[in-house]
C-alpha cells in the first residue's frame, strides 16, 4: 500500500484505538468490607478506591474468568474499534504480573482467542509499568516495521485474594493488597500511519531505578518444594511507596516534557499514577501546577496493575482533541521503575 | 476486465468439513486421505483402483426436508446434487444475506463437475429407469436444481471440461457478472467418487499414486489419488460489494480460460498451451507476473505433468524480480478433487490472501530437482510464508485433462479503514449498544440444533459487543419458519441466551413457529404517568427514539417555549406540572410510536387513553405532528391555568356500583371508566373523602390519584371552552382509532377542536374503547405506548383481550433500549419481519461472520450397489409402478435412519388417527412421497412441507381413488382448492364422500 500524502512521521508511532475489559458489576467498599470484616470507612480513608471488580465471586472464592478471557476482550474491543481484522495485526506485546499459567503464555493463548497466527507474540513480566513497557517495546517493533500490532496489560487476583477467614489477623502491609486491587485488561493498536484516533505517541520512557534499593512491591509464588510456606504471598512497603513515588512521579513529568521541549502549558491532560484514589491524590498534590486535566481511573477500577494506563487512556479519549497532549505517568514500586509516555492527537 | 468481489465460501474437503475446518487443516499441513470406507466399496474387491483416497464425511447425508424434497426423490438423487444444496446455502449465509431473499433475483449458478458418473450407473440398467432417476441424471441437473430451489432466474449452467470444470466455471460466472447477466453468481463445484472406475482407468493409464497422494512437486511425486470435494463461492462486482458494506475475501481481478488444441494426444498436458493461458490471465487483469507473490498450482504431482507446469510457470514468471514466486497444490493436502480441484484452489488462495498468509504445500521438503525450481523464478512452500503489507496477488491454475486451461489470478481484498471512535471505544460508564440475536431453521428440532451452534461459536470468540454480531444475525438468520430472537448487549449475555434456549426450546413440531403475522394495538398512555427522567435509558441506548423524541421536541418547542427533550432527558421536576406533563408525555408517545413504526411495527388499531389520544391521533394520521404539538401545548397550559381543587380516586368498583354514591354528591363525576370494577371519579375532595369512606365500608379498595385537579369532569369546563376555540386541521385516521371520548370505534366524526374539548370534560370511556378495539381489530398483541404500564395492567384487570400477549418498549423507570429491543424480538418469534436495520447505529452496520446453518444429519441413502456394479446378481428391485414399495434397493431408503418421531406431535392426523379418511389420504401421501407416516400431520402443506410437484399429485389422486372408493372419481381440478394441506384436503374428500353418497 502506497502512503498517502497525510502519511505520518516516519519517525513516529500511532495508537489507533483502545479496548477495555473489567469483569462482571463492580464491587463496592459496603461489599467488600463485609467480606474482609473492615470497615468501609477504613478502606476510604486508607486508599480512598470506591469499586473494583473482580473475575472470581468475592463469597465463595469461584473464578469465573482467566486473564487471557479479559485480555482478549480487550484486545478484540481494541482491533474492532480500529477497523483491523486478525490479518492486519502483525505482533502482540502482552504485560501481566499474574498470568494464567507460566506455559504457556497468556500472551499466546490471547493471540489464539483473537485468530492471530504466524506473528511475534512477546510476553512482559510487570507491575504497574508493565502497560508502558509493552508501548515501548510495539513502538520499536513499528518503527522496525511492523504496520500494526496490538499491546496488551491486565492483571487479576483470584490466586492472591481468595476469600480469606484471617483478614482480622493479617498485618496492614498484606491486608491493605486486599482493598488495593482489582481485575482488569486493556489493550491499544499501535499503527505507522494515522490510523483510528490518530494519537501520535511523541515519546515513551522506560528506565530501572531501582539499583540498591528494597521492593516496595513484592508478589510470591509458591511451588512444589514450597507450598506450605507461611511467607506472605503479597506485601507492599506503603510507607516507602508514600515517601518515594511522589518524588519520582516529578522526576518522571519533567524527563518526559525535556525530552519533548515541552513546558507545563503545553499539556492538556495528565494521566497520574494509579495507585490508590488516596496515593494518586498525593501524587498529583505533588506534581507542579499546570494547566492540564487529570484523567485518573483507580477510584473506580482499583488498581488493575498492568491494566491501568490503558483504562486511562480511555477515558481520555472522548475529550482528546485535535492538537491536545497529554503525559501518562507510571511508577513500578516493585523494584522502582520509572515509566511514561506522551501522546498528541494530530 | 472488472474486480469481482468473493464474497461468500463454503466447502467441504476430506477431512475439512466447512470453511474454517478447511483453513485449519492447511495451515497445520494436515491431509484428508484414508483407506477407501466400507460404504463406497471394498477396497479389496477393486485392487487396481488403489486401498485410498480423499472421502468425505457423511457424503450420504441430504437434509431432505429442509429443501422440500420427498424421501423418495431425495434417495433417487445424485449425491452431487444433494451436497450442492445445503453447500450453496451455507456459502450464501457466508455472503452476509439470508438465502431466501434473493429468491426471485437472476442469481447466477455455475457449477463444475466432471463426467455423469451417476447418471451413467444409475441408468444403465433399463429395467430399472424411473423419471426420478432420469430427470436427474443430466450434470446439468446439478445446477439448475440450486437455481430451482433458491428460486434464482438467472444463468444456470454445469461446466464440464474435467478436471479444470471449476476454475473455469468461476471465470464463466466472472463474465456473466461482468455483462451484467446476472448481480450475484454462485460459482464453484463437486466431485464425489461414486465408484472405482476412474481411479481403475488412472491405473491403467499409469497416472496414479502408489499411496493414492498426490505429491506436488515432489521428487516422491507418482501419481494421483482420486478425491471428494464441494466447494462454492457467492460472487458480486466489486462495486456493488463495496456499496453493500460485504465482507470481502478477495478479488478476481481477471481469468483466463484456452484450450491446447491439437496437441501431443489428447489427454497430454501442454506447456505453450499453459504459458498461453497464464499471460493472458494476467493481460486481462492488468498485471505483471512479477508482481504475482503465489501461484496455487494445478500440481497434480505426476512426473510429467509436475515438469510442464514448471516450465510454464516459469517461463511467465522467471522474469527479473525481487522474490521468487512461491508455489504449491493443495493436492498434497486433500488428493485430486477433478471436478472440484479448481474450486479448492481457488478457496485455499482467497483464504491466503485473507488471513494474509499462505500455507505450506505439503511434500513439499523432498522438492524434485528436475524442475529446477530455484532457476526457474519459483519456490515450493516448505513452510507457511506470510504476506507482506497491502495488496499481494496470487494466481490459480487448473488444467483439465481434455486440454482445457484456466488460471484466475486474486488480489488482497480493499482495506475498508473506518474512522476514528466509530467501532467499539466506549465512552466512560457506556454499556454495549443493545440489539437481538436472530437464529431461524426449519423445525423445532433444527431451531434447537442451530441455537447450540450458534451458541459454540459466539462463545469462541472474546467477550465484546454483541450489536453488530445481532445486525448480521438478522440478514442473515432469519426467513426459515421456526424462530428464536432474543435481545443482549454483550457475546457473554448472548452465550448464556443461547445455551439456555437450547435447553428449553420445545421440539414440538409448532414450538417457535409462528403461522400468521401479529395484529398490533397501541394502547397510548396518558396524564398521571410521568415521571422525571422517563424514558432516558431508552433515549440513552436508542438512536431511532432520540431520532423521533427530536421530531417532537421541535415540534412543541415553539409553542411551549422550551425544550421537552431537555426537561424529559434532565430528570427535571417541572414534568409534574400540566403545563409540561402534557407536551412531555405526548413527545413520549409519539417518539415510542414512530420508533417502533420505523421498526416495521404498523400498528392494527390505536387507542389513546384520555391525553394519549393526541399521540393515537397523529400515529393513526388524524393529525400532524404541527397540530398536535400545538393543541398539546395549549391544552396543558389551559389546565395548568385552571383554578386548584378537586381530586381523582381509583375504585376497584364498577359504574353501576358507584351510581348511587355519586347521585348523593353533586359536582363528583364518573372520569374514567378503565373495566367493571376499575373507576375513577373526579370530584371536589370533601365529597371524594366521604364517597372512600363509603366505600371502604364496602370492602372496595379506593386509591386517590396524585392530580390536583378533577380531570374529565365539568370543572375542565375552562378549559374545554378554551380549546374548542382553536381551528384544527384534521383528517379521517388511516388507521382504525378506538375513541375512549365515545367508547367505540371512531367513525366519520372530525378530531375536530369540538371533539378535543369535549374529550377534556367527559368521561374516559376506555373499557368500552378498548372492547371496541378488540372487536374490530383482533389484536394478538397489545402495546403500552407510555413512560410506564398503566393500561396493560387496565387490560388485564378488565379481560378485554386475554388472549393477546402485552408488550412494553418502555415499562418504567428502570427501562433502557433492551426493553424495545425485546418487543421488537417478542413481534418476530410472532411473526413480524420488522426493518431490523433501524436497530443499529451506523457503526454496528459492519458484517460479521456467523457460523453456518447446520443441516439435520439424520437422513443418509447410499446406493452403494448400483455404484458399485459389483458381480453379484442385482436385487429383485420393485417396480416403481407399486409405490408401496419404498423399500426397493433402487433408492436404497432402508439405509435410511429418519429422525424418531421428529414433528410427529403437531396434529392428531398422525397414524393413529381415528378419522379413516385422514388415516387415508396419510397413507397415500406417504406412499407417494416416501415420508415416513408420522410426518405427515394434518398441518403438512403439499408444496412447501411436503415438496410435492404436479406429477406426484397425479400419483395421490389415484392413490386416494384407490383407497377411497366411496369418494368416487375426482378431477385433480376439483382437488385444487384443499391441496392446501393434508387436512384440507382430507376435507373435501370427506365432505365429497358425503355429497356422493347422499
Amino acid at each position: 500500500m502506497t502512503r498517502g500524502p497525510d502519511a505520518g512521521d516516519r519517525a513516529t508511532v500511532y495508537l489507533a484505538s483502545t479496548g477495555t475489559a473489567l469483569p462482571g458489576e463492580p464491587v463496592d467498599n459496603t461489599a467488600l468490607g463485609r467480606l474482609l470484616g473492615v470497615s468501609e470507612e477504613w478502606i476510604d480513608i486508607f486508599v480512598g478506591t470506591r469499586t473494583r471488580h473482580f473475575g472470581w465471586d468475592p463469597v465463595t472464592g469461584e473464578v469465573r474468568g482467566s486473564l487471557a478471557d479479559l485480555c482478549a476482550e480487550a484486545g478484540a474491543r481494541a482491533m474492532d474499534a480500529a477497523g483491523l481484522g486478525p490479518a492486519d495485526i502483525e505482533f502482540v506485546v502482552l504485560a501481566t504480573a499474574t498470568p494464567d499459567t507460566l506455559l504457556p503464555t497468556t500472551a499466546c493463548e490471547v493471540a489464539d482467542r483473537l485468530g492471530l497466527d504466524h506473528l511475534p507474540v512477546y510476553q512482559i513480566q510487570a507491575g504497574c509499568s508493565g502497560a508502558v513497557q509493552a508501548l515501548d517495546l510495539g513502538r520499536t517493533l513499528v518503527l522496525g516495521g511492523r504496520r500494526a500490532g496490538l499491546v496488551l496489560g491486565g492483571d487479576v487476583t483470584h490466586r492472591f485474594l481468595a476469600p480469606r477467614r484471617d483478614t482480622a489477623r493479617m498485618p496492614t502491609e498484606e491486608l491493605v493488597n486486599h482493598v488495593l486491587f482489582g481485575d482488569g485488561a486493556g489493550a491499544a493498536v499501535l499503527t505507522d500511519e494515522p490510523e483510528g484516533e490518530r494519537i501520535a505517541v511523541r515519546s515513551v520512557l522506560n528506565s530501572w531505578t531501582g539499583r540498591g534499593r528494597p521492593p516496595g512491591q513484592l508478589l510470591d509464588w509458591y511451588g512444589t518444594t514450597d507450598r506450605d510456606s507461611q511467607r506472605p504471598m503479597l506485601a507492599e512497603d506503603y510507607k516507602a511507596i508514600e515517601e518515594h513515588v511522589p518524588a519520582l512521579s516529578v522526576e518522571i513529568l519533567w524527563d518526559l516534557l525535556g525530552g519533548l521541549g515541552w513546558g507545563l502549558d503545553d499539556i492538556d491532560f495528565l494521566l497520574p499514577p494509579q495507585l490508590s484514589e488516596r496515593m494518586t491524590a498525593r501524587i498529583v498534590e505533588r506534581l507542579p501546577a499546570g494547566p492540564a486535566r487529570e484523567v485518573s481511573c483507580v477510584a473506580e477500577t482499583g488498581n488493575t496493575g498492568n491494566a491501568l494506563p490503558f483504562l486511562q487512556v480511555e477515558r481520555l479519549l472522548p475529550q482528546f482533541a485535535a492538537g491536545n497532549r497529554a503525559l501518562a505517568l507510571c511508577v513500578e514500586s516493585s523494584r522502582w521503575i520509572r515509566a511514561g509516555f506522551a501522546l498528541e492527537k494530530v | 476486465m472488472g474486480d469481482i468481489a468473493i464474497v461468500g465460501i463454503d466447502c467441504t474437503f476430506p477431512g475439512a468439513a466447512g470453511v474454517q475446518a478447511y483453513w485449519d487443516l492447511l495451515m497445520r499441513g494436515g491431509a484428508g486421505i484414508t483407506p477407501v470406507p466400507a460404504q463406497r466399496w471394498d477396497a479389496r474387491d477393486f485392487p487396481a483402483a488403489g486401498g485410498s483416497g480423499g472421502f468425505i464425511d457423511d457424503a450420504d447425508v441430504f437434509d431432505s426436508d429442509f429443501f422440500s424434497v420427498t424421501p423418495r426423490e431425495a434417495a433417487a438423487m445424485d449425491p452431487h446434487h444433494r451436497l450442492l444444496l445445503p453447500c450453496a446455502w451455507r456459502a450464501l449465509e457466508d455472503a452476509g444475506r439470508a438465502p431466501g431473499d434473493l429468491a426471485g433475483t437472476e442469481t447466477g449458478v455455475f457449477v463444475g463437475v466432471m463426467g455423469g458418473e451417476w447418471g451413467r450407473l444409475t441408468m444403465s440398467d433399463l429395467a430399472r429407469v424411473t423419471p426420478l432417476l432420469g430427470s436427474g441424471s443430466s450434470a446439468g441437473m446439478a445446477a439448475n436444481r440450486i437455481s430451482y430451489h433458491f428460486n434464482f432466474t438467472g444463468p444456470s449452467l454445469a461446466v464440464d471440461t474435467a478436471c479444470s470444470s471449476s476454475l473455469v466455471a468461476v471465470h464463466l460466472a466472472a463474465s456473466a457478472l461482468l455483462t451484467g447477466e446476472c448481480d450475484t453468481a454462485l460459482a464453484g463445484g463437486v466431485n464425489i467418487v461414486l465408484s472405482p472406475s476412474l481411479g481403475m482407468v488412472y491405473g491403467q493409464l499409469g497416472l496414479a499414486a502408489a499411496d493414492g497422494r498426490c505429491k506436488p512437486f515432489s521428487a516422491d511425486a507418482d501419481g494421483i489419488g482420486r478425491s471428494d470435494g464441494v466447494g462454492l463461492v457467492v460472487l458480486r462486482r466489486l462495486e456493488d460489494a463495496l456499496a453493500d458494506g460485504r465482507r470481502i475475501y478477495a478479488v478476481l481481478r481477471g481469468s483466463a480460460v484456452n484450450q491446447d488444441g491439437r496437441s501431443n494426444g489428447v489427454i497430454a498436458p501442454n506447456r505453450w498451451s499453459q504459458q498461453r493461458v497464464l499471460d493472458s490471465a494476467y493481460r486481462r487483469a492488468g498485471i505483471a507476473p512479477d508482481r504475482v507473490a503465489f501461484v496455487e498450482a494445478h500440481g497434480t504431482g505426476t512426473v510429467l505433468g509436475d515438469a510442464i507446469e514448471c516450465a510454464a510457470l516459469g517461463a511467465v514468471h522467471g522474469v527479473p524480480r525481487e522474490t521468487p514466486c512461491a508455489i504449491g497444490s493443495v493436492k498434497g493436502n486433500l488428493g485430486h478433487t477433478e471436478g472440484a480441484a479448481g474450486i479448492a484452489g481457488l478457496i485455499k488462495t482467497a483464504l491466503a490472501l485473507h488471513h494474509r498468509i499462505v500455507p505450506a504445500s505439503l511434500f513439499a521438503d523432498r522438492e524434485n530437482p528436475q524442475l529446477r525450481l530455484g532457476e526457474r523464478g519459483l519456490r515450493l512452500l516448505k513452510s507457511p510464508m506470510r504476506l507482506p503489507r497491502g495488496e499481494s496477488l496470487a494466481g490459480v491454475s487448473s488444467f483439465g485433462m481434455g486440454g482445457t486451461n484456466a488460471h484466475a489470478v486474486l488480489g488482497s481484498a480493499p482495506r475498508t479503514p473506518r474512522t476514528a471512535g466509530a467501532g467499539g471505544t466506549r465512552t466512560r460508564g457506556a454499556r454495549d449498544a443493545v440489539g437481538v440475536f436472530t437464529v431461524s431453521a426449519d423445525t423445532a428440532e433444527a431451531l434447537r440444533r442451530n441455537l447450540t451452534a450458534q451458541a459454540d461459536a459466539v462463545a469462541g470468540r472474546p467477550r465484546g459487543a454483541a450489536a453488530a454480531l445481532c445486525r448480521s444475525s438478522n440478514l442473515v438468520k432469519t426467513g426459515l419458519p421456526h424462530r428464536f430472537a432474543v435481545p443482549v448487549r454483550d457475546t457473554g449475555e448472548l452465550v448464556t441466551a443461547l445455551r439456555r434456549a437450547a435447553a428449553l426450546q420445545d421440539t414440538a413440531s409448532g414450538a417457535g413457529r409462528p403461522w400468521g403475522r401479529p395484529v398490533t394495538a397501541f394502547l397510548f398512555t396518558g396524564q398521571g404517568s410521568e415521571y422525571p427522567g422517563m424514558t432516558a435509558g431508552l433515549h440513552r441506548d436508542c438512536p431511532l427514539y432520540r431520532r423521533h423524541l427530536a421530531e417532537a421536541d421541535q415540534a412543541l418547542a415553539p409553542h411551549l417555549g422550551a425544550s421537552v427533550r431537555d426537561l424529559i432527558v434532565g430528570g427535571d421536576e417541572r414534568v409534574h406540572r400540566p403545563r409540561f406533563a402534557q407536551p412531555a408525555l405526548f413527545a413520549v408517545g409519539y417518539a415510542l410510536a414512530r420508533t417502533l413504526t420505523s421498526l416495521g411495527v404498523t400498528p392494527a388499531g390505536v387507542l389513546g387513553h384520555s391525553l394519549g389520544e393526541y399521540a393515537a391521533a397523529v400515529t393513526a394520521g388524524a393529525l400532524g405532528l404541527e397540530e398536535a404539538a400545538r393543541l398539546v401545548v395549549r391544552r396543558g397550559a389551559l389546565t395548568d391555568e385552571l383554578p386548584s381543587g378537586g381530586g381523582m380516586i381509583a375504585t376497584s368498583a364498577g359504574p353501576e356500583q358507584l351510581a348511587g354514591l355519586l347521585a348523593a354528591e353533586p359536582g363528583t363525576v364518573a372520569a374514567a371508566l378503565n373495566g367493571p370494577g376499575d373507576t375513577v371519579l373526579s370530584g371536589p375532595l370533601d365529597a371524594l373523602e366521604r364517597i372512600t369512606e363509603q366505600l371502604a365500608g364496602r370492602g372496595i379498595r379506593v386509591r386517590p390519584l396524585p392530580v390536583p385537579y378533577a380531570f374529565h369532569s365539568p370543572r375542565m369546563a375552562p378549559a374545554a371552552a378554551g380549546l374548542r376555540t382553536e381551528t384544527v386541521r384534521c383528517a379521517p385516521p388511516a388507521v382504525p382509532l378506538a375513541s375512549t371520548r365515545y367508547g367505540r370505534m371512531l367513525r366519520h366524526e372530525p378530531l375536530d377542536a369540538g371533539y378535543w374539548a369535549g374529550q377534556i370534560e367527559e368521561p374516559v370511556l376506555m373499557d368500552s374503547a378498548l372492547g371496541a378495539l378488540v372487536a374490530e381489530v383482533a389484536p394478538t398483541h397489545l402495546i403500552e405506548i407510555g413512560p410506564r404500564g398503566v393500561l396493560l395492567q387496565i387490560a388485564a384487570r378488565g379481560g378485554r383481550a386475554p388472549a393477546a400477549e402485552h408488550l412494553h418498549p418502555c415499562p418504567g423507570p428502570g427501562a433502557t433500549g433492551m426493553e424495545l429491543a425485546e418487543t421488537v424480538a417478542a413481534l418476530y418469534r410472532a411473526g413480524l419481519d420488522p426493518l431490523w436495520e433501524e436497530l443499529y447505529a451506523p457503526e454496528h452496520r459492519s458484517a460479521e461472520a456467523l457460523a453456518p446453518y447446520v443441516f439435520s444429519s439424520a437422513r443418509r441413502s447410499w446406493d452403494r450397489e448400483t455404484f458399485v456394479q459389483t458381480a453379484r446378481p442385482p436385487a429383485t428391485a420393485a417396480t416403481p409402478a407399486t409405490p408401496a414399495a419404498p423399500a426397493d434397493a433402487l433408492t436404497a431408503l432402508p439405509a435410511e435412519r429418519p429422525e424418531p418421531s421428529r414433528g410427529a406431535a403437531a396434529g392428531p392426523a398422525g397414524p393413529d388417527t381415528d378419522d379413516p379418511v385422514l388415516h387415508a389420504v396419510v397413507r397415500a401421501v406417504a406412499e407417494v412421497g416416501g415420508h415416513p407416516p408420522e410426518r405427515v400431520v394434518a398441518e403438512a402443506r403439499f408444496y412447501e412441507d411436503l415438496g410435492f410437484d404436479s406429477v406426484m399429485i397425479m400419483q395421490l389422486k389415484n392413490q386416494v381413488e384407490a383407497r377411497l372408493p366411496r369418494v368416487g372419481e375426482v378431477s385433480v381440478q376439483e382437488m385444487l382448492p384443499a391441496l392446501r394441506s393434508v387436512g384440507a384436503l382430507a376435507e373435501f374428500l370427506r365432505d365429497a364422500a358425503v355429497a356422493r353418497s347422499s
